[in-house]
C-alpha cells in the first residue's frame, strides 16, 4: 500500500461503480429496446408514429427523457468504459489472449468495448441529427433515413449486438439466470429487435422513395 | 488400426540463461494407447530431450499441478488424452504465473498470495477443546462448502481470464470462488463487512467483467459463473451496509 | 555463509504433507521459527490424493455405535499382524478423534450424519438417529470392526491438506517450496540442517536448524505401477539413510492396494468397497465371499490383495493387454451415490478411462500404494542415531502400521504424528541450542556441489538415468511383489546391486544446468537404489510370512523368531545394507489370529 492511494481511497468506490454499471447498462438496454419498439410503429403505420411522437412531447417526456438518457449514458461511459484497455502493452495482450484461447465470450467482451466506443460516437451524430431536426415527425424521419440508411444499419446492427449481450453479461455476471438459457433468451430477443428495427427502416425507406405524403 | 505420428510444439525458455530466447521446438512421437500428455511429456523427456521442464505431481487430476495451454485452452495435461487431440499438439506455460522454465510455471507462489489476500482460513475466536466433541454442521451445508473447496489452485481459470492477464492483481475465478467457500461456512465468523473489505474491489469481485472463461476451463467443472455471482451479490449488499471507514488524519 | 545462501532457523521440517504443516504448526504456535521445505507448494503434496477418509473412532454412526479407543486398537494391531509398536498404537487410537475434530474446527468440512433410516447394498437396514444428526459421519473401510472412517465425499486428503495449510499461512510460516533436501548436515551425533537443491534455479542452499524433521512420504515410484504421485521417490529415507548412522525400519513391508486401475495405476479408493462395491471376476462371479466369508472384499488390505492375486493364478483374471485384471462393480451404488460420495472416482474412470462406473466394471489389479517402513523413530518421533532429528508420517516409521497399514490409519497417523511428535519437537527444541562447525558445514555442501559437476561433466560415466531407473522398477516389479520367496529375492537383491553400481557411473545427457531435471532425478536416483535393496534384503531375510510380507516358501507368520523389526542401516562405501533387529513392543495384545487371512498364526495359508 502506499501513503497517497491509502489516504485516498474510497473503500466503496468500485462497489459504486459496479453499481452504476449495472443500473445504468439495464436503463439503456431498456431504453434501446423501448426506442426500437417506438420506432417499430412506423410498422403500424405514419399516423400511430407521429400521434406517439407528439403524446411523448405532450408529457415532456422527450425534454426529461432525452437529458435523462444522455446521463445515464454518460454515467456508463465512465462505469463501463474504465475497463476498456487503454495502454498499448494491455491492447495488445487482450488481442493475442482472444486469439489464443478461443474463448467464446471473451470475444464477445471484445466486440463490445468496439461496438461501445463505436456507437458512442455513431450514436451521438444520431442524437444531435434528430434533436436539431424537432419534433420527430414520420416524414423528416423517413427522408434521414433514406438519405442515410446505411448510416442506421451499421448504427442499428452495432447497438444491437452491444445491448443484446451487455443484457447477457449482466445475468451473466448478478447470476440470476444460468448462462446458456440466458444466452438463448437474449440472442432471441437481439433478433426480434433487429428484424423490427430492419423492418421499420424499409418502411421509412420506401416511404421516402415513394414520396408517399401522408 | 496403424499409430499416429504426433507432432509436438512445444515453448522453450530458460529465463535464467543470459542470451536464450522463448522458442518453440518440436518433437515427434508414436501415439499409444490411451496415451496423455503426461506420458507424452515422459517419453519425450526421457528419450529426447532430458532437458524439458515441465510440472506433474499425482498424475491423476488431482493436485493441480499441470496446467498448461494445450492447443490454446488451459488443460490439466495428465488428463488430456492425445487421442483427443490433431496429430500437431502445440504445449505453452499458462500465462500470468511466472514462468520457471519451458512448461513450468509458479502456480504456488500465486496461490498462496492469494489465500493471503483472501485470508483463507476459518476465522474464528473459539479455542479448540480437546474434550469437547464436534459441533454440528448440516450435511447439505457440508456438501456446499465441499462444492467450492474442490478447486485444486490449478490456474487455469487465471491463465483463460484476460482481466487476470492485465491486471497483476486480479485475484481471479478462483480466489472469489475462496472467498465464497468461507462465505457459506457457519464455523467462519468473519461478517460482510469483513468479506468486503478483502474483496470487495476491481482486485476482487467487482474486477471480473464475465467472460466465463473460467466456468469454460475450470477442469474440477466447479460451477463458476453463480459462484462469481453468488460472491458479487453478497459483497454488493455486504458493501451497501457497512460503514464506510474514511482514513483520517 | 560465503556463496551459498544459508537460511537459519529453529525448527526445519523437510516436508509439506500434513504431517509436515501439522508438525510445523505445533512448533510455530509455542513461538518457534519453522521454515518448512518441500518440492513441490504444499497443497500438491501427494496427501492431497487421499481420498478414502481418515480413522477415528467417533462413534457416530450407526453402524459405529460402540466404537471405541479400544476396538480402533484391537483392528489396528490385528491389521499389523502384530507388527505395529503397541504403545504408539495406543497413543494414536486415544488422539486420533481430537485430530478429527481439530481438523473440523480448522475448516475440514467432513460429511455429517443424516438422520434416518437406509437399507445397506447387502440388504441390511440401519438406522440414524435425530440426536446424531450433524455429527461427523463414517464409512467403512477394510480390516475395521466399525465404520469409523471420516470422510469429505472423496477428497478427504485434499480438503485435510487444504485445512492445514491454511493454518500454515495464518501463522506465517515460511515455507520454501520447490526445494529438495538432498543431503543432512550432521556431526555424527547431532543433525544440523540440510543442504538444499532450489528445483526453480538450481542453486545449493544450506538450512542450518537446531531441529530438522523429515516428513517426506512414501517410496512408492520404486515401483513400475504405484498408486504414488511421481515425486513419492523416498529421497527424504535415503537422505537420512546416507548418514550411515540413522536405521530404516521393516523396509520389506510394503503395502499392496487391491484396486489400482489398469492401466493408469490410478487409486480406485477403498471407500468404493467400504461403500458396497464388490470385486468380480472374469465370469463375472463374486469371489471374495468364498476365501473370506466374514470381511469379503473388506478384510485388509494385504489379504485382499493376495486372494486377487491367488485368484487370477487359478485362471479366473481377464486378459488384457497390461495383463490379467479383475473388475470392481460400484453399479448397484446407484448414479446418486457415485455422483456425489464417489464422484472423484467416477471423474477418474472417465478421465483415465473413458468409462462410467454408474454402468461399467473398472478394471483393477494389486498396485503398490504405502511404504509402512520408513525412517525409524522412537514413539516420541526422534529418529534412532542422530540428535536433534525427527521423523514422522510415511517417511518414518514411527511404526503404528507393522506390516500392514489399514485405510485410513495413513491420514490419521500423519496427523495425530504431527500433534504429538511435534510437541515433543518443540519441547526439544526450546531446550536446544545451535552450535556449528563452518567448515563441516561447508564440507557438506562441497560434497554435494562435487557430486553435480562430476554428473555434468560425465567424470565417473555415462550411464543412463531412465534406463536404470526403468530396470530397478521392473524388477522390483517381478521379484518384490505381493507373493514372494527366496530364489526371485536373490535375483532381486543381485540385479539391484548391479543398478546401484552402476548408478554410481551415471553422466548426464543434458547441461544439466539451472533447474535441470536430469540432474534432479540423477542426485536422487542411487539413493532410490539403496532403498530398493533395503526393501529386497530385507525382505529376503525375513523367513516368515507376516502382513503385506508374503513368502511362499515360508507361509507362516513365525513369532517364535520374527516378532522383530529389521533396521536396515547403510555403511559408506557398501553395496548392500546391513540388518539389525529389534523387538516389538507388545503392551496389551500378545499376538494372535486376525480374524481374517489365511489364519495367520496357525495354518501354513493357501499356497496353491
Ligand atoms: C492415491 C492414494 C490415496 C490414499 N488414500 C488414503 C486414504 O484414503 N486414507 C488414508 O489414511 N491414507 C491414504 N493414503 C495414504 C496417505 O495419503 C499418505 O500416506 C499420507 O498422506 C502421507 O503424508 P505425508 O505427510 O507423510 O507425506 P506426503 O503428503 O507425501 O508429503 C511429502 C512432502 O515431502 C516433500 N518432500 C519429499 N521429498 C522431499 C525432499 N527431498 N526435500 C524437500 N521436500 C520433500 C514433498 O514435497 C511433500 O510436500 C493414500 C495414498 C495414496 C497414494
Ligand atoms: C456510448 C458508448 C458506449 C461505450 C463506450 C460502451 C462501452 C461498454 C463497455 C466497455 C462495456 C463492458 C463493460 C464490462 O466489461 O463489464 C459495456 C457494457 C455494457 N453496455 Fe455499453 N457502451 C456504450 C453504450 C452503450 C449503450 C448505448 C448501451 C445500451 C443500449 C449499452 C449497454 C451496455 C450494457 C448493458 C453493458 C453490460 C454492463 C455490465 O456488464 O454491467 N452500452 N459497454
Ligand atoms: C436519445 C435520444 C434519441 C432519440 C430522440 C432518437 C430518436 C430516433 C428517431 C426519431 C428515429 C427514427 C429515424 C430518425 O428520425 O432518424 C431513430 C432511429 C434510430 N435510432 Fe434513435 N434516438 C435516440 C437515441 C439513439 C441511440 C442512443 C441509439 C443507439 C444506440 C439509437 C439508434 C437508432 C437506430 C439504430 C435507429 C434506426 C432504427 C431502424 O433501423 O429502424 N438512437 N431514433
Ligand atoms: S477454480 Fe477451477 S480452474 Fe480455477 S484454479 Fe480452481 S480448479 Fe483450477
Ligand atoms: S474469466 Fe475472468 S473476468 Fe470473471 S468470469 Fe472468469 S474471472
Ligand atoms: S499432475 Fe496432478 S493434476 Fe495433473
Amino acid at each position: 500500500m502506499f501513503v497517497q492511494k491509502t489516504l485516498t481511497r474510497n473503500p466503496k468506490a468500485e462497489l459504486y461503480y459496479d453499481l452504476v454499471e449495472l443500473f445504468s447498462g439495464f436503463l439503456l438496454v431498456g431504453f434501446l429496446w423501448t426506442h426500437m419498439l417506438f420506432v417499430a410503429t412506423i410498422l403500424l403505420g405514419s399516423e400511430l408514429f407521429n400521434n406517439l411522437s407528439a403524446g411523448l412531447d405532450k408529457y415532456y417526456l422527450s425534454y426529461v427523457g432525452i437529458p435523462f438518457i444522455i446521463l445515464v449514458a454518460f454515467m456508463h461511459i465512465f462505469t463501463a468504459g474504465r475497463r476498456v484497455p487503454t495502454r498499448y502493452q494491455e491492447q495488445k495482450i487482450i488481442w493475442r489472449h482472444a486469439k489464443m484461447l478461443k474463448g467464446t465470450d471473451t470475444w464477445v467482451w471484445v466486440f463490445q468495448v468496439i461496438t461501445g466506443v463505436s456507437i458512442f460516437m455513431l450514436g451521438a451524430i444520431h442524437v444531435w441529427v434528430v434533436v436539431s431536426g424537432w419534433p420527430i415527425q414520420a416524414m423528416t424521419s423517413a427522408e434521414r433515413m433514406h438519405a442515410f440508411w446505411w448510416f442506421y444499419i451499421i448504427l442499428l446492427i452495432l447497438g444491437e449486438y452491444h445491448a443484446g449481450f451487455g443484457i447477457y453479461r449482466q445475468f451473466v455476471k448478478w447470476g440470476w439466470f444460468p448462462r446458456k438459457p440466458i444466452g438463448y433468451i437474449s440472442k432471441l430477443i437481439t433478433v426480434i429487435i433487429l428484424s423490427l428495427g430492419i423492418a421499420a427502416l424499409f418502411v421509412f425507406y420506401t416511404m421516402a422513395k415513394g414520396g408517399g405524403i401522408v | 488400426m496403424s499409430k499416429r505420428k504426433l507432432t509436438f510444439s512445444i515453448f522453450r525458455y530458460k529465463p535464467q540463461e543470459p542470451d536464450a530466447k522463448p522458442h518453440m521446438q518440436t518433437y515427434q512421437l508414436e501415439e499409444e494407447m490411451g496415451m496423455t500428455i503426461f506420458v507424452a511429456l515422459g517419453r519425450i523427456r526421457e528419450d529426447q530431450d532430458p532437458s524439458l521442464m515441465f510440472d506433474f505431481v499425482c498424475r491423476a487430476a488431482i493436485c493441480g499441478s499441470c496446467a498448461m495451454i494445450i492447443n490454446g485452452k488451459p488443460k490439466l495435461a495428465c488428463k488430456t488424452l492425445t487421442r483427443d487431440l490433431p496429430s500437431t499438439i502445440t504445449l505453452m506455460p499458462l500465462p500470468v504465473f511466472k514462468l520457471i522454465g519451458d512448461l513450468s510455471v509458479d502456480t504456488g507462489t500465486w496461490f498462496r498470495h492469494m489465500s493471503l489476500k483472501t485470508e483463507s482460513w476459518v476465522h474464528t475466536s473459539k479455542k479448540f477443546d480437546p474434550k469437547a466433541i464436534e459441533e454440528k454442521m448440516d450435511n447439505e451445508t457440508a456438501l456446499e462448502i465441499y462444492e467450492a473447496e474442490r478447486c485444486v489452485e490449478c490456474g487455469c481459470c487465471i491463465a483463460g481470464c484476460a482481466t487476470a492477464n492485465i491486471r497483476e492483481d486480479f485475484l481471479g475465478a478462483a480466489g472469489i470462488n475462496r472467498v465464497g467457500r468461507f462465505m457459506v461456512d457457519p464455523r467462519d465468523e468473519r461478517t460482510g463487512d469483513d468479506y468486503f473489505e478483502v474483496i470487495g474491489s476491481d482486485e476482487g469481485t467487482f474486477g471480473c467483467m464475465a467472460l466465463m472463461a473460467c466456468d469454460d476451463n475450470c477442469p474440477m467443472q466447479l460451477p463458476l459463473q453463480m459462484q462469481l455471482a453468488f460472491v458479487r451479490r453478497k459483497i454488493a449488499q455486504a458493501g451497501l451496509k457497512a460503514k464506510t471507514k474514511v482514513v483520517t488524519l | 555463509m560465503s556463496a551459498y545462501t544459508t537460511h537459519i532457523t529453529d525448527v526445519l521440517v523437510v516436508g509439506a504433507g500434513l504431517a509436515g504443516e501439522r508438525a510445523a504448526i505445533e512448533s510455530a504456535s509455542q513461538g518457534l521459527d519453522v521454515i518448512i521445505l518441500s518440492l513441490v507448494p504444499p497443497r500438491r503434496s501427494h496427501s492431497t490424493a487421499a481420498q478414502g477418509g481418515m480413522q477415528a473412532s467417533l462413534g457416530n454412526s450407526a453402524m459405529g455405535k460402540g466404537d471405541n479407543t479400544d476396538v480402533h486398537f484391537a483392528d489396528t494391531v490385528k491389521g499389523s499382524d502384530w507388527g505395529c509398536e503397541q504403545d504408539v498404537a495406543r497413543i494414536f487410537v486415544e488422539t486420533a478423534p481430537l485430530a478429527v475434530r481439530q481438523m473440523s474446527m480448522w475448516g475440514v468440512p467432513w460429511n455429517r450424519i443424516v438422520a434416518g433410516k437406509k437399507t445397506l447394498p447387502d440388504g441390511r437396514d440401519i438406522e440414524d438417529t435425530k440426536d446424531k444428526e450433524g455429527l461427523i459421519t463414517a464409512r467403512d473401510f477394510g480390516g475395521t470392526a466399525k465404520w469409523r472412517t471420516c470422510y469429505t465425499s472423496d477428497g478427504a486428503g485434499h480438503t485435510l491438506q487444504y485445512a492445514m495449510d491454511s493454518v500454515v499461512i495464518k501463522l506465517g510460516i515460511t515455507v520454501h517450496d520447490r526445494t529438495e533436501a538432498i543431503a543432512l548436515i550432521h556431526d555424527g551425533e547431532t543433525c544440523k540442517g540440510v543442504v538444499a537443491r532450489c528445483l526453480r534455479t538450481g542453486e545449493l542452499r544450506i538450512y542450518l536448524a537446531k531441529s530438522t524433521v523429515i516428513a517426506t512420504g512414501g517410496y512408492g515410484r520404486l515401483y513400475g505401477a504405484s498408486t504414488n504421485a511421481v515425486i513419492n521417490e523416498g529421497s527424504g529415507m535415503s537422505v537420512a539413510m546416507n548418514t550411515g548412522i540413522v536405521p530404516l525400519g521393516n523396509m520389506e513391508a510394503v503395502q499392496f492396494h487391491p484396486t489400482g486401475m489398469v492401466p493408469v495405476w490410478i487409486l480406485i479408493t477403498e471407500g468404493a468397497r467400504g461403500d458396497g462395491g464388490y470385486l468380480l471376476d472374469k465370469n463375472n462371479y463374486r469371489f471374495m465371499p468364498d476365501y473370506e466369508p466374514k470381511k469379503k472384499e473388506l478384510a485388509s488390505r494385504d489379504v485382499v490383495s493376495r486372494r486377487m492375486i491367488q485368484h487370477i493364478r487359478k485362471g479366473f483374471g481377464v486378459d488384457s493387454p497390461y495383463g490379467p485384471h479383475l473388475w470392481l462393480d460400484i453399479r448397484h451404488l446407484g448414479a446418486k451415490h457415485i455422483n456425489t460420495n464417489l464422484r472423484e472416482i467416477a471423474n477418474i474412470c472417465k478421465n483415465f478411462n473413458g468409462i462410467d462406473p454408474v454402468n461399467a466394471l473398472i478394471p483393477v489389479r494389486p498396485t503398490q500404494h504405502y511404504s509402512m517402513g520408513g525412517v525409524r523413530t522412537n514413539k516420541d518421533g526422534y529418529v534412532y542415531g542422530l540428535k536433534g532429528l525427527f521423523a514422522l508420517g510415511e517417511a518414518a516409521c514411527w511404526d503404528l502400521h507393522g506390516f500392514n497399514r489399514l485405510g485410513g490409519n495413513s491420514l490419521a497417523e500423519t496427523i495425530v504424528s504431527g500433534m504429538v511428535v511435534g510437541k515433543k519437537i518443540a519441547e526439544y527444541t526450546l531446550g536446544a541450542s545451535l552450535d556449528y562447525n563452518y567448515s563441516q558445514v561447508m564440507g557438506f555442501v562441497k560434497q554435494q556441489e562435487e557430486r553435480i559437476k562430476n554428473l555434468i561433466a560425465g567424470k565417473q560415466g555415462k550411464e543412463n538415468i531412465y534406463t536404470i531407473r526403468r530396470e530397478m522398477e521392473q524388477t522390483l516389479m517381478d521379484y518384490v511383489g505381493i507373493f514372494r520367496n527366496g530364489p526371485d529375492l536373490q535375483k532381486a537383491v543381485d540385479k539391484l546391486q548391479e543398478l546401484y553400481r552402476r548408478s554410481l557411473k551415471i553422466g548426464l545427457h543434458s547441461d544439466g544446468k539451472w533447474a535441470n531435471p536430469e540432474l534432479a532425478t540423477a542426485l536422487r536416483l542411487p539413493g532410490m537404489l539403496k532403498l530398493a535393496l533395503c526393501i529386497s534384503y530385507g525382505a529376503l531375510n525375513r523367513t516368515e510370512s507376516r502382513g503385506s510380507h508374503a513368502r511362499e516358501d515360508y507361509p507362516k507368520r513365525d513369532d517364535a523368531n520374527w516378532l522383530k523389526r529389521t533396521l536396515a542401516y547403510w555403511n559408506e562405501g557398501s553395496d548392500l545394507p546391513t540388518l539389525k533387529y529389534e523387538p516389538v513392543t507388545i503392551t496389551e495384545s500378545p499376538p494372535g489370529d486376525r480374524g481374517y487371512g489365511e489364519s495367520s498364526a496357525s495354518s501354513a495359508g493357501d499356497k496353491k
